[in-house]
């Protein structure tokens, strides 16, 4: 009756004295009864046969315990948490060639079936790229290790889980019902970097997801107490830093676990865990126990069967207390009957509880048992699902993918670690242990790495590191270094400045990678197809491109007003994001790179070959279909960006967003326009920012052929943020009352334009080398301002129509006309007002002051008078002839006309230019030329007729295009100048023209 | 530079009584805890490492309280580092208690804090070795008598920990005289004879503090740096607890609440605000913001708080706003630097001028920023 309680506390004490033990005596204080009752339930089912193996995913100590267990017990069963129709690829997974890390796949049913051309964009589409899950299986798995030690011990395998399409199929209504996963706020404001990205990203949906114990409040209250930083100390410190001779001690290892996860279930109500489908799960679970090991009233074919399907399976629920009467006879000091023998249950800790509850027919299990349906569960599901290889990168729950224990390279080295001990065995000395051992070749290889990328680490400081992260051990009361004492003594004797560990340095990068590992698993060859092949053949056809000739077909498309045409470029668009060579895009526009986005037909061309179905096969771990594969694609172009942590990144970003609104992922877009709007703010590329802004221009001027404005216009939409803590709310500021995507596109182009201004003074202080590129970008940024200003205007436009909200919006920063809501005056003003500042200041550079003048005049701006003042200022005799030059070609190049239709302006750069010395025009001549050649032909014409006028020739001696390089030029100048010399020597200076 | 808080109101006798005076009664009690379960002492230590931990960051069940604020693995690893050979660096901006974390950890590993030496600029060898007492030194020649021994000097002897605050701030040749001190654990007095030389106890050892990025700061010779384990202390990033900080702050530059013209707490939190976001680099809200070059410490905040009181009580009605706090950051936390001066305006176009729309309190700030910044 108390044997759990009394070895619960018992064993912990032994790890980790005092704190500890005061730690899970809190545990049996919350809902003491509960969980004694409980607890005497696992025991009196022990008695039965039925073997509870609570585990943690990817916890080495839970390997051990599991394997130890299977080899003494001998269990005839085996039952493993994990959609059922998984246990008809067993042979595949206890195939030879079969190398964790391994994943099962699950879609969906029907994905292709869904996926019809007309509805491209369902906003919410759930069950498309979010609908695959994934189970991984590491080396250290209990799940692993429970299948290959049942096989060898010659257990009959099971899985016991609800199927995985109905587990789909209930998520839907979860993210809505468990508020804990997406706050609404985390949703609209993509900046707020998204907590939960679960559904974006296939690999999420893994189905051993451990939300619940990494926010159980009880948990983060042990961790306080423990002094530990989070959950996962927690558990090590609990678990993994025992000895693998404690651990082997299995019932003690389970039932700590079983207490330590029992603790965080009761912070969760029935409601939270019936709506997302736990209590479902556990009724079959439980209900599959009870089956496999005769608790019930056995259904038909059972016991032995290997292959369940025969029989209904017509058991007889009987929800009321069956456990305690029909004990099972057998135990397990019985020399293996080959049809009954024990059962042994491996789950996710986190459900025993529930499990035991259900099965010992206590009260705290009727929520359970009153799922069970009446007549049992039948045979065991059978559905699609897949055996792929699956790789470190993907399984460790500090890269985000929320797959459980972080750091798999690390975990798996102290698996080994412990295998090799528990064969070598059990010499207990303090220091000597494996786990000792694995924190020093830990220690030793980020050493090493570290050393690969440029930080040296000497061999004292790894020495010294050891021994700190034994005595941190010692100081937190563990027996051997866990994961945190290792990476604390990284932090302490390896870093030698204020910059920490860093996750983009050198040591930072080390650390990832040897904690990361870098495995990557192995499937046996002649598996069934990957479903990403047949998902882009189905996508492929049904959009009707035609698949049956190898040749190549060209499509021609007009997306922007037909439909089906615009299905069939964005599939196309799809398939070349994941770049599996199907098809390009000859022509029309393209919205990447914002060009041609003036036309109306596209062109491409396509062609289904054995090259593309490999190519889909090779790319098959990017996900199950092509959206998930696409997804995966753009998050490692994400990925890429950030490390690659480029001055310019904007406009990468930009990109991104751009692919991601092109082939029609537009729940991508929330992250990415963060990403954007995170990155816009390091930028330090005037450039990069502003063409960034251009593009996301471009795109939301094509918002509609690229299906990002909700057909239907938001009626009532949501309300505006609630403010947290009842103060003052304080609206993200480039959060927009949103209407779609679209509108996220134009507040990002705000705060383009506000990033923008911040640079602009930058620009002016380009040197003579990068001027014309730093013009080019003010020029552009001018422009940028113009069109966005009339998009907001457009946008003003549109809302009048619906749900006015933008008037509230209340004074910005008066800027007069048509003052765009949210704040967009903001950005644009101070663009203006950056401008204005750098075009009035004498020392930026000539070329920016001369085009910004230009601007000026042209806006009107600058009065006429005052531009040819500072025309004339500029090129006033005296001034430095380059600079003239440069500030001239500036005005050319920002308004060339300038010069036709200001006669003063005119008069100004004619004077000037007659007034340079010889020497000094020979020596500005090519850039000067360059400035004029902004002028179009027309223009050139014209410009020509007036010199002519003024020096009395012909236009068409003037405008002539005149064969001669630069060495002619240089040498007739030097001819002309020799002449010059000569007649003014004899004093007939006046025979030389007007250049007297 | 530092900001040390001050636990208790400067009493009449001392104005702030050194941490093992004010907590005598903790350390006692850890002491009685550590003997009661006869605990392992690392030589020369008062407490066990974990006796130091709990001093530091608190233990409810002891009846110790929390002095430091955050990030407990790195007292975790402060404490683990000073058993070592090694000595402790603590580096970070200034404001972020490490003088305080210093001071804590040689009460409780030591039993003092005031074996102190003060970096500056004016440092010399002798404040790190010894020097004499020149009036016995002429009179006596040199003697162990006339000798006068530097913190450091008497920290060997007793095997104490030795603080060195600033120690940046001194040239390099003098933070170079720890070099042989620190991997020798000796220290050689020629005056007194070849032989002569004075040997650290066990239980000495060093805890810098440095600042590697202010401005006036010295580099530190990779040898130095090998013979330190460093530890970068992270700034307040608990609003209501900076909050706090500069509250109790103001109380001991300007007096109580009574005296000084009031702050409301309005006002305190849209500075510390303002000095969160530009230190974070990111809104509360998570939107980016640039940051500017200028430490935007808490050690500045108070500042800032003091410079707009002050404006208030001489130039104003005597009620702090966010307007003054607003002309004060420009003022006294950029330091007239250009550079910074835009980051802020981008700070002000972009953040501010949302928040000002919706609360007064920002509204005051932007105006004045606005017209300021210009």
């Amino acid at each position: 009756m108390e044997g759990v309680l009394r070895r619960g506390r018992g064993a912990v004490a032994v790890s980790t004295e005092t704190v500890a033990a005061t730690g899970l005596r809190d545990v049996w204080t919350l809902a003491p009864d509960r969980l004694r009752r409980a607890a005497t339930a696992v025991e009196s089912l022990r008695e039965q046969g039925v073997y509870l193996a609570p585990v943690r995913h990817h916890s080495p100590a839970c390997a051990i315990a599991v394997r130890r267990a299977i080899e003494e017990l001998r269990p005839a069963v085996v039952l493993i948490e994990g959609p059922e129709e998984y246990t008809h690829l067993l042979p595949e997974l206890l195939h030879e060639q079969t190398r964790p890390p391994v994943a099962l796949l699950s879609l969906p049913d029907g994905p292709g079936t869904q996926s019809t051309p007309g509805t491209q964009s369902p906003p919410g589409g759930p069950s498309r790229s979010g609908g695959a899950s994934f189970y991984p299986l590491a080396s250290f798995s209990p799940e692993w290790v429970a299948l290959r030690a049942a096989h060898e011990a010659g257990a009959e395998i099971r899985f016991c889980d609800r199927p995985a399409a109905d587990r789909v199929r209930s998520a839907a209504p979860e993210a809505g019902a468990v508020p804990a996963t997406a706050p609404p706020e985390a949703a609209r404001h993509p900046a707020v970097a998204p907590a939960e990205t679960t559904d974006a990203d296939p690999f999420a949906r893994t189905l051993m997801s451990e939300r619940y114990l990494a926010h159980s409040r009880s948990v983060a209250a042990l961790a306080r107490r423990l002094g530990c930083r989070d959950h996962d100390e927690v558990w090590d410190h609990l678990f993994e830093t025992r000895s693998p001779a404690d651990l082997a001690s299995w019932r003690t290892t389970f039932d700590d676990v079983f207490a330590w996860a029992a603790l965080s279930r009761l912070d969760y109500e029935d409601e939270v865990l019936a709506a997302d489908g736990s209590l479902d799960r556990e009724a079959r679970m439980s209900a599959r126990t009870a089956e496999a090991a005769g608790l019930l009233p056995a259904p038909a074919g059972t016991p032995s069967g290997r292959a369940a399907p025969q029989g209904p399976a017509a058991g007889d629920p009987a929800p009321g207390v069956p456990a305690a009467e029909t004990p099972v006879p057998d135990q397990s000091g019985e020399g293996t009957p080959p049809t009954r023998g024990p059962v042994l249950v491996v789950t996710g800790a986190f459900h025993t509880l529930a499990i035991a509850e259900a099965l010992a027919g206590l009260p705290e299990g009727e929520p359970v048992r009153r799922q069970w349906p009446d007549g049992g569960y039948g045979p065991q599901a059978t559905g699609d699902a897949w055996l792929i290889r699956y790789d470190h990168e993907r399984l460790d729950g500090l890269r985000g993918y929320g797959a459980g224990m972080p750091s798999p390279g690390y975990y798996e080295r102290l698996y080994g670690a412990h295998l090799g001990g528990g064969r070598r065995d059990s010499g207990p000395h303090p220091d000597d242990s494996p786990a000792h051992a694995v924190a020093t070749q830990v220690l030793v290889d980020i050493a090493r790495a570290a050393a690969d990328r440029g930080h040296r680490v000497s061999t004292p400081q790894v020495a010294a590191a050891s021994v700190a992260a034994s005595r941190l051990a010692d100081l937190r009361m563990r027996s051997t270094p866990g994961r945190t004492d290792v990476l604390d003594a990284v932090t302490s004797c390896f870093v030698t400045d204020d910059g920490g560990i860093g996750p983009e340095r050198p040591l930072g990068l080390a650390v990832a990678e040897v904690f990361g590992g870098g495995g990557t698993g192995r499937v046996p060859d002649g598996g069934a197809v990957p479903p990403l092949v047949r998902d882009a053949r189905d996508r492929v056809i049904a959009v009707g491109l035609d698949i049956d000739t190898t040749l190549p077909r060209t499509a021609r498309l007009d997306a922007r007003r037909t439909p089906t045409h615009r299905a069939r470029r964005q599939v196309l668009a799809l398939l070349d994001l994941i770049d599996c060579g199907f098809g390009r895009q000859l022509s029309g526009p393209d919205h990447v790179a914002g060009r041609g986005l003036g036309l109306i037909g596209e062109e491409w061309e396509y062609c289904w070959t054995p090259v593309v179905e490999a190519r889909l096969v090779e790319l098959s771990h990017l996900g199950a279909t092509v959206e998930a594969a696409a997804v995966t694609v753009l998050r490692q172009s994400e990925e890429r960006l950030r490390a690659d942590g480029a001055p310019a990144a904007a406009d990468g970003a930009a990109e991104l967003v751009a692919r991601a609104a092109v082939v029609g992922l537009t729940a991508q877009l929330p992250r990415l326009v963060g990403l954007l709007a995170r990155t816009l703010d390091t930028d330090r590329d005037l450039a990069s920012v502003v063409t960034a802004g251009r593009r996301l221009l471009g795109l939301w001027r094509s918002r509609v052929e690229l299906g990002l404005v909700p057909s239907a216009t938001a009626g009532g939409a949501a309300q505006p943020p609630v403010p947290e803590d009842g103060r003052t709310p304080v609206p993200d500021q480039v959060a927009v009352p949103d209407q779609g995507p679209a509108d996220d596109l134009l507040s990002l182009v705000a705060q383009a334009l506000a990033t923008a201004a911040y640079l602009v003074s930058d620009a002016g202080r380009a040197g003579p080398e990068d001027e014309e590129a730093a013009v080019a970008s003010l020029l552009e940024l001018h422009a940028l301002v113009r069109d966005a200003n009339r998009a907001w205007a457009a946008r003003g436009v549109d809302r009048a129509g619906g749900t006015n909200r933008a008037g509230v919006a209340g004074p910005a920063g008066d800027t007069g006309r048509g003052v765009p809501p949210d704040g967009a005056a903001g950005p644009a003003s101070a663009v203006a007002r950056e401008l204005a500042r750098l075009r009035d200041d004498e020392e930026s550079a000539p070329a920016v002051r001369g085009a910004l003048l230009a601007i000026g005049s042209v806006d009107g701006d600058v009065p006429d008078d005052a531009l040819v003042a500072r025309v004339r200022g500029a090129l006033r005799p005296g001034a430095d002839p380059a600079s003239a030059v440069r500030f001239l070609g500036g005005v050319l190049r920002a308004a060339p006309d300038l010069l036709l239709y200001t006669p003063e302006l005119f008069d100004a750069v004619d004077g000037a230019i007659r007034d340079l010395s010889p020497d000094a025009f020979l020596a500005v001549l090519p850039d000067l030329r360059r400035g004029f050649t902004w002028l179009r032909p027309t223009e050139t014409h014209r410009l020509a007729e007036r010199v002519a006028e003024r020096t009395g020739s012909r236009a068409a001696d003037v405008d002539v295009r005149v064969r001669l390089d630069e060495k002619d030029l240089a040498l007739g100048l030097a001819v002309e100048r020799e002449l010059a010399a000569v007649l003014a020597r004899d004093g007939l200076a006046h025979w030389n023209g007007g250049n007297a | 530079m530092t900001t040390e808080t001050t636990e208790t109101r400067p009493d009449a006798a001392e104005q702030r009584p050194p941490v093992e005076v004010r907590y005598a009664e903790e350390l006692a009690r850890l002491a009685a805890w550590d003997a009661e379960r006869s605990a392992e002492l690392p030589p020369g230590w008062r407490l066990s490492p974990r006796a130091v931990r709990a001093f530091v960051v608190g233990d409810d069940q002891r009846g110790v309280s929390r002095k430091f604020y955050g990030d407990d693995p790195l007292v975790d690893r402060a404490v683990v580092a000073l058993m070592g050979r090694q000595g402790l660096m603590l580096v970070g901006e200034p404001g972020t208690a490490k003088s305080m974390l210093s001071e804590l950890l040689s009460a409780a590993v030591s039993g003092t804090s005031t074996l102190t030496v003060q970096g500056t600029a004016a440092t010399t060898e002798d404040h790190v070795r010894y020097s004499w007492n020149y009036a016995l030194l002429v009179s006596e020649g040199p003697t162990e008598r006339s000798l006068v021994p530097s913190p450091v000097m008497t920290g060997m002897r007793a095997g104490s920990l030795v603080r060195f605050e600033e120690i940046t701030r001194c040239a390099p040749e003098i933070q170079d005289t720890l070099v042989s001190i620190l991997s020798e654990k000796q220290l050689m007095v020629p005056e007194l004879g070849p032989d002569a030389r004075e040997a650290a106890r066990p239980g000495f050892n060093v805890i810098a503090t440095a600042n590697l990025k202010d401005r006036g700061v010295h580099e530190m010779s990779a040898a130095l740096k090998r013979r330190f384990s460093f530890e970068t202390v992270a700034p307040v990033r608990d609003r209501n607890f900076e909050i706090e900080l500069v509250e109790r702050q103001l109380t001991a530059e300007l007096g109580t609440a009574n005296d000084r013209p009031a702050v409301p707490r309005d006002v305190l939190e849209v500075l510390v605000t303002v000095f969160q976001e530009l230190r974070s680099g990111t809104t509360r809200d998570g939107a980016p913001v640039k940051r500017p070059e200028t430490v935007m410490s808490t050690a500045e905040a108070v500042n800032v708080a003091v410079a707009a009181s002050l404006e208030a009580r001489y130039l104003g009605d005597g009620r702090v706003t966010a307007a003054e706090v607003a002309r004060q950051v420009a003022g006294v936390a950029l330091k007239g630097d250009e550079e910074d001066a835009r980051r802020l305006r981008h700070y002000v176009d972009n953040v501010v001028r949302e928040r000002a729309r919706k609360d007064k309190g920002w509204k005051a700030f932007f105006d004045a920023a606005e017209v300021l910044w210009r």
